[in-house]
């Protein structure tokens, strides 16, 4: 939405309201300044609580922790763009992760060998289990014409239940009160890279996981026709696209990253698969919200991935250090949201001027999903 | 094995189970019927709770925790609006952010007014009296389950009744109806499309508001962090089950009801929370499947044909 002409002669002001009547930037300020009442009502001191969360997100081990946090949170935004690009609406994110994630710290935990055998096998099974998991409700939909929206989204609750028994009943860790499995072993941990204080070799992963979907989103035919079909089924349909097939095809892909990145949760970060923990998160839900928010195009996924995590780690940082819960980024993320779908930019900017082109009205919404 | 598992008192868990769900599903059934498609009943269901176990322990009285969860449900159903109906946002992109939202708040104003995290219970916090019915109420078997209630869970049963003749009764309900299905037939007739939306919508907040409170001062004494686990999209469920009629999603809520009172019971017996605790969500989809022709509209929003 960059205003093609230079504004000439109108002085800081005009560009300072060029650049707020963005509606992503303004839906920041409104989301940060309502943020700002809340911590103030709450009886804290707001200033103080956003410095410590900026300097908790980029300072000492805060920016490590950053970068750590984001390959979940943007792993699950590009599995998100995956589905909702197509026009699949998968809210089974958290289910796919928790599957996939104890699958593949199962493989981890049990199978000797080599790291790199095991990591990799781990990787696959992790995949594996959430594609497998992500074609039921996918098959819902195109045999039995279940909504996965709704599909989806409860078998969120059978597999918070199913991983539950399965780490309690079968694969308890008893020297530990936790309910929780075994330790990954140090052979089969994700291994990190010695530069800004170790972040673990999946954020490379996860690069180039991003820069695969912006290739295969723009210049494949299987990224052509998912945008078709997320744009007009009806009319995909019509141009001889097999929208069935295809649900199955974003849900596998989309259920697959789902697992691998609950896989590297466990490996790479956590070690050990603690009943609730992947759910606890928020993780899937933070992904969403990012892909909403880069409206599925993928370097943007990485921008506002980075964003919504050093809200995550700066939130933690305010909590230790201002008193002030870090479940306020959680509040942050979804009013950015809420802003951005209730196109709020333009009540307050474009009513003063000519009033807004079509193609400005298109380009704000969140269209693509 | 079956003399165990059903008598009085597992009737009595099923219809504490159900008058949550029912009051949710009876909020969004009107949204359905005005053409507005909610999926924000879980998070305004949380956030019913937690304001009214803070308006109970502000005033010592569930009389304020009422009226607390009631206003916490109508400001996110205000937002849900203003957002789908004054500003045409996409209502499932909205619905899924106000329920973070309201997960996210919850989290956050917990230990930020009452110094937990997790759980809270205090002795401040009055919860709903159950009002029995003198006389129906000793009825053996049906008395302590029907007749036995919060004021809320009264109202619920007495809602669905109401509402039939609200929506088709009344020109109030036709109008709502034409507003849902035929908006602009409705509005050349002079009727306002966006005036019956939102009502339709803080009607829903109203019930999700109520639902939360029965929750938090009615099932329970305490607030919990996601403590609506899931109801508010059981609730989804029973509106879809049930195509938007009152006996009909009754009937949904009472299935999904009975599941979690099974659920609870088959608990005491002996079997593993993390199973009883998925029964409610597997009957969900169960139904969902034995019930698959239904959904064409849902199916056609989400997936554009």
């Amino acid at each position: 939405m960059a205003d093609a002409q230079p504004i000439q002669g109108r002085g800081v002001a005009a560009r300072v309201e060029a650049v707020l009547s963005h509606p992503v930037v303004f839906s920041l300020v409104f989301a940060f300044a309502l943020g700002w009442v809340i911590v103030y009502l709450t009886g804290n001191d707001p200033g103080f609580a956003y410095r410590e969360m900026y300097d908790g997100a980029i300072t000492g081990s805060g920016l490590r922790n950053t970068l750590g946090r984001a390959v979940p949170i943007v792993g699950m935004a590009l599995a998100v763009s995956v589905a909702f690009r197509a026009g699949v609406i998968n809210l089974g994110g958290e289910g796919q992760m928790v599957m996939g994630g104890l699958a593949g710290s199962l493989v981890a935990i049990y199978t000797p060998g080599p790291g790199e055998i095991v990591i990799p096998l781990a990787m696959i099974v992790g995949g594996l289990t959430g594609a497998l998991w992500a074609m039921l409700p996918a098959f819902g939909q195109t045999r039995l014409r279940l909504p996965i929206l709704i599909t989806s989204l409860l078998l969120n609750y059978v597999a918070r239940a199913v991983t539950g028994y399965l780490v309690r009943f079968h694969f308890l860790d008893d020297s530990v009160t936790l309910t929780s499995t075994q330790q990954v072993p140090q052979t089969a941990r994700m291994p990190r890279l010695p530069v800004f204080g170790g972040v673990s070799l999946s954020l490379v992963l996860v690069i180039l996981a991003v820069a695969v979907a912006w290739v295969v989103y723009r210049r494949t035919v299987a990224g052509y026709e998912t945008q078709m079909a997320g744009f007009n089924g009806r009319f995909a349909r019509y141009g001889g696209i097999q929208v069935e097939r295809q649900t199955v095809g974003v849900m596998v892909v989309a259920g697959a990253i789902g697992g691998v990145i609950g896989t590297h949760m466990i490996i790479g970060d956590a070690y050990r698969f603690i009943d609730g923990e992947l759910v606890v998160s928020g993780l899937a839900w933070t992904g969403l919200l990012v892909a909403l928010l880069a409206a599925n195009h993928p370097p943007m996924i990485l921008v506002a991935g980075l964003l919504f995590s050093g809200l995550q780690i700066g939130g933690l940082a305010m909590q230790r250090n201002a008193d002030v819960s870090w479940r306020l980024a959680q509040v942050l993320q979804a009013l950015v949201i809420v802003a951005v779908a209730s196109r709020l930019a333009f009540d307050l900017f474009r009513r003063r001027r000519r009033g807004p082109t079509s193609g400005e009205l298109e380009s704000a919404g969140v269209g693509e999903v | 094995m079956f003399d165990q598992l059903f008598d009085a008192a597992l009737l009595e868990s099923v219809v504490r189970a159900m008058v949550p769900i029912l009051l949710a599903a009876l909020g969004g059934m009107i949204c359905e019927r005005a053409g507005v498609f909610q999926i924000a009943m879980e998070g305004m269901m949380l956030a019913g709770a937690f304001a009214a176990m803070a308006g109970s322990y502000l005033a010592v009285s569930s009389g304020l925790g009422i009226v607390f969860g009631v206003t916490a449900g109508v400001l996110i159903s205000l937002m849900l609006a203003f957002g789908t109906v004054s500003r045409q946002g996409d209502p499932i992109v909205l619905g899924i952010a106000l329920n973070l939202m309201a997960l996210g708040l919850t989290g956050f104003l917990l230990p930020q007014i009452f110094g937990v995290r997790g759980t809270f219970r205090h002795e401040r916090i009055d919860g709903l009296d159950r009002l029995p019915i003198p006389g129906l109420s000793e009825i053996p078997w049906i008395g302590p389950v029907l007749f036995d209630q919060t004021i809320l869970g009264y109202l619920a049963f007495l809602l669905v009744p109401a509402i039939w003749l609200l929506l088709f009764r009344t020109p109030v309900g036709l109008r709502l109806r034409g507003v849902g299905e035929r908006p602009l037939a409705a509005e050349s007739l002079g009727v306002s499309p966006t005036a019956y939306k939102y009502g339709a919508v803080i009607a829903s907040g109203v019930l999700s508001g109520l639902a939360g409170t029965q929750l938090a001062l009615g099932n329970l004494v305490l607030f919990a962090e996601g403590m609506s686990a899931g109801r508010g999209w059981v609730a989804v469920v029973a509106v879809m089950l049930g195509r938007a009629h009152p006996f009909a999603v009754f009937g949904a809520s009472l299935l999904f009801a009975f599941a979690e009172g099974l659920g609870f019971r088959l608990q005491g017996n002996g079997l593993p929370v993390q199973i009883t605790d998925a029964l409610p969500f597997l009957v969900t989809l169960i139904a969902l499947i034995a019930a698959r022709k239904r959904f064409a509209r849902l199916l056609d929003l989400t997936t554009g044909g």
